[in-house]
């Protein structure tokens, strides 16, 4: 027994080796590469001249646009991230009915998660364009519209557009995670409810919300770091422009990085980013770990 | 009186329902409808200021056309390899990580789930420098090895977090009972635990796949051989300098959402719980 | 038998691992990123691969072609890794310079090529009398314009800023929203064109004559805040900041647009895309006093030193061979007409103005276009400068201001 504490200690350790070794290297190798970055003097071609502490951090924060963009990252997360929990629950609870075709229809569902976002992106932008877009086409076929509409006259409206398609995107991931926890949910907690009389809304904020929830947070956790750094969509639809007014941190990023040879500075807002989320999801951290414990 | 209106409601309800469905589908079904239509016309009726909904001629000849504009069926094979060998990979390290994170107490376990959380959060876009630098050192620049290793790390995490519910959800008595009788621990977890597990595995499953065949960014700076490319990376031959050919983008963007899709409603019936029971205890 | 079928596996396996090995030993690999012209340039470049090694077995070529939209991304990605390739085709010059990383074209370019070249374009690469670069394709910008749109409005061909307002209002009055008189382009795609386009037919420009930058002249305040009145005044398409010249092209041939600044192959591209219109060209439009001025774009070819490299002159001396294959005349205009682009050496230009016409007049303009300032440093910055500028003037700037705010930040 004795000799086989030694053992008892490391063990763990054994089974996390695998993970630990693929992460290690293939991503906190490179995170730690850019922090260096953020620290450092790189030349317009990319090359690390030399330490320059938080030189970076300090031209980056001095300039106005990056404000603008901070303001935009936090709408497009928080709009994405909300309005596709909420729609992506609401839209599994109807899945969950009985109705015909709806393993056709659960299937559908996935088809936006299933194509590569840059292509989505492309579509969307392709649809919703004045002069040669499928909208107008299809409404002025209908008879809705007699000209075209501009959908996008203004940078809000492409940017609410750009937070349209990333709802879209996002939406099949939310119901497709609450879909399966419902589920499992054993019928007989609604049947004694249904005993007791508790009607409708009842059953869904005493039952079924309590049991999806945890399953709901881990997907909301990941879903707001996903969104956060989501590049695609608005770069495929606007790049940014018009200067900086639909830019996120991560084109904004993308932009200083690989169209103005600002690598130190493109490290550093990816940085400033990190932070942000660290901070967020150590809240998260802090209240469902302890909630685990209890 | 009572019924009657019960039953009307329902009917109502019904109706709603079945409302509210068709629109969701028809809404999520329009962009595909537009990249087919828009993959069966010429350019100069795409551009037309007469639009069409559906192409006056239908050339069927743009969905033949990209397999030989383009070496797409090595580009499919090339995506399958790597979303394939992500997958099994990020299950492998998955499983025992994720095993030790649901039964074991150890120090360092907080500090373990944080640090899987935090390599979620830079984008791929900015963390390209570092991974180029080693994938050279171990000589897998151009390879797909290079990129299944990439994928499979960048989805530890939600393999992870999601495995360590499923575990945690399933009672320990089992494999207890299992290892009384001489059963040692990774046999328990072989032969008890996962088979239980099944649903939430088969989530992780399709999440890294998706992942994977959908990746982009890396594939694109780590891969410069022609025939390694991944589908994803291969099709952009369609976005030239002159022009976009959106109608070779968007024929070959279907047959890319095809496999998918397969695999979708393969493994969807084994889905069931695999989820909630990623967070619920049991 | 069986120990006869053992050992001849192992020879066989020792075959197939040594032969790499011995090659490696006697040839020369080069890597070479070309970018992507049309959907068809793999297809070209993977023949020219094997045209190339078959009458050079002792050169190794890897080609990589990469899309425009990607190529500063991967490029960046390389140089930083310290792992450039051999040969890059890209159209941004000083900031490799800068940080010493290319080699002087004089030491690759046999002399035969390097007096193949229009001198404007060997001289384009220039950075403190070294030439850094090979041209590896122009193209020329000028006006097309829809005949049939115009003549239908009653308007006439304009050559001055007034005139492209009269002609616009014409076309406006006659097809309302059905087309919008006049193309512009402010995108992160292409911005800086636009800012050629009017500073330099205003007189104005990037730098001054000293060759100092000079972004916030009174020509040029002038000729944005004219550009910047068309799309006020609805004269043209809806959205400059998001609609790149694709897009105008493909509205050109649509009909949608009636006029627009592009480059010398849009003919091409209107046919490959099946559109039929009836348009002509011309020159840009200057303002009233100044000389129209025509807008040249070259991209480059360019070496990067490999200290790495075990042997350096066989690398130079494959290097040359490549330039020499590539430039050579037949197959060098070849290229060109697949691409639809000009050449930059006389002797390929002779050949394709022997047959063609329209050819040998665009070469012609070629001789007096302008070029942007790509070899000074600042260049990246200038262009991603003005592009913003263009696009918060589109907001409801004053141009003056931004481009005073410019002019400190680059010149500062």
């Amino acid at each position: 027994m004795k000799k086989k504490k030694p053992f008892a200690a490391v063990e763990p350790y054994l089974w996390l080796l695998p993970s630990i070794l693929l992460m290690t290297v293939f991503i906190l190798f490179p995170i730690f590469e850019v922090f260096r970055t953020s620290m450092s003097e790189v030349s317009k071609a990319g090359l690390i001249k030399g330490f320059c502490g938080l030189d970076n951090f300090t031209k980056v924060l001095r300039g106005s646009t990056f404000k603008l963009v901070l303001h935009n990252t936090i709408v497009w997360t928080v709009a994405v991230v909300v309005i596709s929990t909420v729609f992506g629950f609401i839209l599994a609870l109807v899945l969950n009915n009985k109705f015909r075709c709806r393993k056709a229809v659960r299937a559908i569902v996935v088809f936006p998660w299933a194509t590569s976002l840059i292509i989505q992106a492309g579509v969307w932008k392709f649809i919703i364009d004045k002069d040669y877009g499928a909208l107008n086409t299809l409404l002025m076929k209908i008879g809705l519209i007699s000209s075209p509409v501009n959908w996008t006259p203004t940078p809000q409206a492409y940017f609410a557009w750009e937070i349209f398609v990333g709802i879209f995107v996002t939406v099949p991931f939310v119901t497709f995670c609450v879909l399966s926890g419902l589920q499992s949910i054993d019928n007989s907690y609604y049947e004694a409810a249904t005993v007791d009389g508790a009607n409708y809304w009842q059953k869904l904020f005493k039952i079924t919300l309590p049991l999806v929830k945890s399953s709901l947070t881990v997907s909301t956790v990941l879903n707001i770091i996903y969104v956060f750094n989501s590049f695609p969509i608005i770069w495929t639809i606007t790049k940014g422009d018009p200067a900086s007014r639909t830019d996120t941190l991560v084109t904004y990023l993308y932009k200083l990085a690989f169209y103005k040879g600002k690598s130190g500075e493109a490290a550093a807002v990816s940085v400033i980013g990190f932070l942000i989320l660290c901070l967020c999801a150590s809240i998260y951290m802090v209240v469902s770990l302890r909630k685990e414990e209890e | 009186m009572n019924n009657h209106t019960r039953g009307t409601k329902h009917v109502i309800l019904r109706v709603l329902l079945y409302l509210f469905v068709i629109l969701v589908v028809l809404v999520t079904l329009y962009p595909y409808f537009v990249m087919f239509t828009t993959a069966a016309k010429s350019r100069a009726e795409i551009y037309s200021t007469d639009g069409t909904l559906l192409p006056i001629h239908w050339l069927w000849q743009n969905f033949k056309d990209i397999w030989t504009l383009a070496p797409l069926s090595r580009y499919f094979i090339n995506s399958l390899i790597v979303a394939g060998g992500s997958t099994l990979i990020a299950i492998i390290c998955g499983i025992p990580a994720a095993y030790a994170l649901a039964r074991m107490k150890f120090k360092g376990k907080k500090i373990f789930l944080g640090i899987v959380i935090i390599s979620q959060m830079f984008a791929p876009v900015v963390l390209l420098v570092g991974i180029y630098k080693i994938m050279s050192t171990f000589g897998m620049t151009d390879s797909l090895v290079g990129l299944v290793f990439i994928n499979a790390a960048f989805n530890q995490a939600f393999a992870i977090w999601l495995l360590r519910g499923t575990f945690i959800s399933i009672s320990p008595e089992m494999e207890q009972a299992a290892t009384v009788d001489g059963c040692g621990k990774v046999s328990a977890l072989i032969r008890i635990l996962l088979p239980v597990a099944a649903p939430g595995i088969v989530t992780a499953l399709i999440f890294v796949f998706i992942n994977a065949w959908n990746e982009y960014t890396v594939a694109l700076t780590l891969i410069s051989t022609d025939v390694l490319k991944p589908l994803t990376v291969g099709i952009t031959i369609f976005n030239g300098y002159n022009m976009v050919e959106w109608q070779y983008l968007f024929a070959s963007s279907l047959f890319a959402t095809v496999p998918v899709i397969i695999l979708f409603v393969l493994i969807e019936k084994h889905l069931v719980g695999g989820l909630t029971s990623g967070g619920v205890k049991g | 038998m069986k120990r006869k079928l053992a050992l001849a596996m192992v020879l066989a396996m020792t075959a197939s691992m040594a032969q790499p090995v011995l090659a490696a030993d006697s040839k020369t690999t080069l890597d070479v990123i070309i970018s992507q012209y049309g959907t068809q340039t793999q297809a070209w470049w993977s023949q020219f691969e094997k045209d190339f090694e078959a009458e050079n077995p002792d050169v190794d070529l890897n080609i990589e072609i990469v899309s425009w939209n990607d190529l500063y991304t991967k490029v960046n990605t390389l140089v930083a890794n310290n792992n450039a390739p051999d040969i890059l085709n890209i159209d941004v010059l000083a900031d490799y310079v800068a940080d010493d990383l290319l080699m002087p074209a004089t030491e690759y370019a046999s002399e035969d090529l390097q007096s193949k070249f229009f001198p404007a374009f060997w001289d384009a690469s220039t950075i403190d009398d070294t030439v850094y670069a090979l041209p590896i394709l122009a193209s020329c910008r000028a006006l097309f314009y829809n005949k049939d749109i115009l003549d239908e409005a009653g308007a006439s061909v304009p050559t001055t800023w007034a005139e492209i307002q009269e002609t616009a209002q014409k076309i406006k009055d006659k097809f309302g929203d059905d087309v919008y008189p006049w193309g512009i382009d402010m995108t992160t795609d292409e911005g800086q064109a636009a800012f050629s386009y009017y500073t330099w037919n205003n007189g104005g420009g990037f730098v001054d004559e000293n060759g100092d930058w000079a972004l916030n002249s009174e020509k040029n305040v002038e000729a944005l805040n004219f550009a910047v009145g068309l799309v006020n005044d609805g004269y043209t398409n809806s959205d400059p900041a998001n609609e790149t010249r694709y897009d105008l092209q493909d509205m050109f041939g649509a009909s949608k647009v009636a006029m627009m600044i592009g480059p010398n192959n849009i003919p091409t591209y209107l046919s490959d895309g099946g559109y039929d219109i009836n348009y002509d060209v011309t020159t840009i439009p200057a303002n009233e006093g100044c000389e129209s001025v025509a807008m040249g774009v070259c991209d480059r070819l360019e070496v990067f030193k490999d200290d790495s490299a075990e042997d350096q002159d066989a690398r130079t001396a494959a290097i040359t061979k490549f330039f020499d294959f590539f430039y050579d005349d037949e197959r060098y205009a070849d290229y060109m007409v697949y691409e639809g682009f000009l050449p930059t050496t006389q002797t390929a230009a002779d050949l394709l103005a022997k047959d063609d016409d329209t050819f040998a007049s665009w070469i012609d303009i070629l001789q007096s276009c302008n070029f942007y300032p790509a070899t000074k440093t600042e260049w990246a910055d200038v262009k991603q400068g003005v592009i913003e500028v263009e696009q918060n003037a589109l907001l409801g700037d004053d141009v003056q201001t931004l481009l005073d705010d410019l002019q400190a930040d680059i010149a500062g």
